[in-house]
């Protein structure tokens, strides 16, 4: 009964289990569902176990029961549609053909939005693979949506940054997940991560001192004398922000995934989230950044002495920092500016840092590096600047 | 029937109860499973289980998780300072030699050795590790754990009633999930607040009663606020009011609000909130 509701179910994504399924029946063969009503409610509470997954429960259900339109699956709106589309045509760079679209100073002049329309236009407009010519999006080429294109301020969809500044990314790539073991080259970064782990005492005295409570009790003739220590505690809790989403990271990312695989084995209360370029209203806790988002404003509730550390190089457009609709995703536009999210990140810990991992020499070249650097204390992604960034999140005030 | 409804949970005399969630239990008593309930602070998560203890005139049993508690201290603990004191002066009645007497129950081991049903709830379970959640759903599944002190197996006699809260700050893990019943409660709406209220405040004037809860829900949405205020500082807000002779329900119109303190608990969000309550019209 139900096995093909419980199918649609798993194909939309919510992580049914068998083990569940079989509860239901056996909650159905006890009677205890005895309308729609009571199915609806039975089935979500045993077979759904996150409240972000009720929604999608609701519309499959009422596919199912109701016969309403059947979800999306991905949950994918016309903006991210298109870009699944993309992906499948910009498979093959080597098809880069040389198309003509408008003028380069006519692109120029348009705005984000006017470019983000124009895709969207020739998306509709367009039924099949193409690569090269006039208007269409395909790879390479003056048009300005499209792969590896040369347009200053050009829409990216895919291929190397050219600038480290792109106006739009339309298809990101997704990059595989950190967390996997890889060699290690840079073992002494371990060793200054170390010094984060602040062992002192710090827990009550409740813990007995064995071999002091025998000497103490000897020496006292047999009268029981006990002896506590303080429980040794590690209160330290750690958050690591990666930027793992821009090409300009890219060269980056061996000496992050270093980091990374010391810092797991370093903390007991760590957790990674990942973001691109710089943070608006979500990071992400899967590298891919799709899955699982967190609201930043939700950090006003965590452990204010949580130790706040960001990866990143800090390289962007000056407006993706400062603009309201500064976020180069289409789907993730609050009205709040970026530098708006980073000052309240830094007002909710107390203790915070930034690692970037370009030389400290070439900073003032980049006008975001600067601003961010006025936000969080930030120091080279270098033993040096790991030394000193620990220093700085140590420090008492 | 009156023992027939006696295991059936319907509301209790100060908790207003949605059908949906009322359902949820009754699935969850009757599958003899635990329900895990998640939302935010204030949707009445801890109420319900002292609801449902009331409800059905069951014992109810709190083990509030701590970060550093352990399994093992829910189950029970043997209490080694008392047996050294004891052998020391021997003015107690207990026997020494009789390590059984020196073991106490955790909040866990209580709802196992309890003659008669008991309702456990285990609170803001997020807070503890994940191992700590796994083997503590692993003593739940089988309804019985070993002393290792006496080599004794402790058998449940009557399996709880299982209520787990969560602040939902951590994800549980897929195990864990699997074998919980899920809730989320969301935070109540209008509707149902004024249900509330009206069950707290049994005689309270309705023109009171409405503008309270319309400003309640425009001074939520302040923004900048870290702990925003959830349905315990709203009651406790009405009851300020109304013991106030001077208070006038006009004034909250006019986006005077007394006793914000009340409302908000940290001293950064209070000043927050008075700056922005006056520009606060209803």
């Amino acid at each position: 009964m139900f096995v093909d509701f419980f199918y649609i179910l798993r194909d939309s994504g919510i992580p049914v289990s068998p083990t569940s399924f079989l509860r239901l029946h056996k909650a159905l063969a006890e009677g205890l569902v005895s309308n729609l009503d009571d199915f609806y409610i039975a089935a979500r509470t045993l077979l759904v176990k996150s409240e972000r997954f009720f929604d999608l429960y609701d519309r499959v259900f009422a596919h199912y029961f109701r016969g309403a339109e059947l979800p999306d699956f991905k949950g994918m709106e016309l903006e991210a549609a298109a870009r699944e589309l993309l992906n499948e045509w910009l498979q093959n760079p080597e098809a880069l053909a040389n198309a003509l679209g408008m003028s380069k100073k006519e692109l120029q002049s348009l705005s984000p939005e006017e470019l983000l329309k124009y895709f969207m236009d020739r998306l509709k407009e367009q039924t099949e693979a193409h690569h090269g010519g006039s208007k269409w999006i395909g790879t390479g080429g003056f048009s300005p949506v499209g792969h590896s294109g040369y347009h200053p301020g050009g829409m990216r969809v895919g291929g190397i940054s050219r600038n480290k500044s792109a106006v739009k990314v339309a298809m990101d790539r997704r990059y595989k997940d950190y967390s996997v073991e890889a060699p290690l080259t840079q073992a002494q970064m371990g060793e200054a991560l170390k010094r984060l782990r602040r062992m002192v005492p710090e827990g009550p005295r409740d813990n007995v001192n064995v071999d002091e409570t025998i000497r103490a009790t000897t020496r006292n003739a047999g009268e029981i004398e006990i002896v506590f220590d303080r429980s040794l505690r590690d209160r330290l809790k750690i958050i690591l922000m990666v930027d793992n989403g821009g090409w300009s990271m890219d060269p980056y990312i061996q000496l992050v995934q270093t980091l990374f695989n010391y810092a797991r084995a370093q903390f007991k209360d760590i957790k990674f989230f990942y973001f691109h370029n710089t943070i608006y209203d979500y990071v992400w806790e899967d590298p891919p950044r799709r899955f699982k988002p967190q609201r930043v404003e939700e950090f006003s509730t965590w452990d204010k002495d949580t130790r706040l550390i960001i990866v990143g190089d800090a390289s962007m457009a000056p407006y993706e920092l400062m603009a309201t609709d500064g976020s180069i995703h289409i789907e993730e536009r609050s009205g709040l500016p970026s530098i708006d999210r980073l000052h309240m990140l830094a007002d909710i810990f107390s203790h915070s840092a930034w690692l970037n991992p370009t030389p400290r020499r070439i900073w003032p070249m980049t006008r975001t590096i600067g601003v961010i650097a006025s936000i969080f204390p930030m120091f080279e992604l270098t033993l040096d600047g790991l030394e000193q960034a620990v220093t700085s999140l140590m420090s008492k005030n | 029937m009156s023992g027939e409804n006696a295991t059936f949970f319907s509301g209790a005399s100060k908790y207003v109860l949605d059908e949906e969630l009322a359902k949820i239990v009754n699935i969850s008593m009757a599958l003899e499973m635990p329900l895990l309930l998640k939302g935010e602070p204030g949707t009445g998560k801890t109420m319900l289980a002292h609801a449902i203890a009331e409800s059905l005139s069951m014992p109810l049993l709190v083990l509030n998780v701590k970060s550093s508690l352990k399994l093992v201290e829910a189950l029970y603990q043997y209490d080694t300072l008392t047996r050294l004191n004891d052998s020391r002066f021997g003015d107690s009645t207990r026997d020494v030699s009789n390590i059984e007497e020196y073991i106490r129950m955790g909040k866990i081991g209580q709802a196992f050795v309890s003659e008669i049903k008991t309702v456990l709830l285990i609170d803001e379970i997020d807070k503890a590790d994940t191992d700590f959640q796994d083997d503590m759903l692993d003593v739940l599944d089988q309804m019985e754990f070993d002393i290792i002190e006496i080599d004794k197996t402790m058998k449940a006699r009557t399996r709880p009633v299982i209520i787990i809260t969560s602040n939902a700050k951590k994800d549980l893990s897929d195990p864990f999930l699997g074998r919980c019943n899920f809730h989320h409660i969301a935070f109540p709406d209008q509707d149902m607040m004024r249900r509330i209220l009206n069950v707290h405040f049994p005689s309270v004037d309705q023109e009171l009663l409405e503008i309270c809860v319309r400003t309640f829900y425009k001074i939520r949405e302040f923004q900048g606020i870290e702990k925003r205020p959830a349905t315990r500082e709203l009651i406790n807000w009405v009851r300020a009011l109304r013991a106030d002779p001077d208070f006038r329900p006009k004034d909250l119109i006019q986006g005077k609000i007394p006793f914000l303190g009340i409302l908000f608990k940290k001293s950064t969000d209070y000043h927050q909130a008075t700056l922005q309550s006056k520009r606060l019209r209803i």
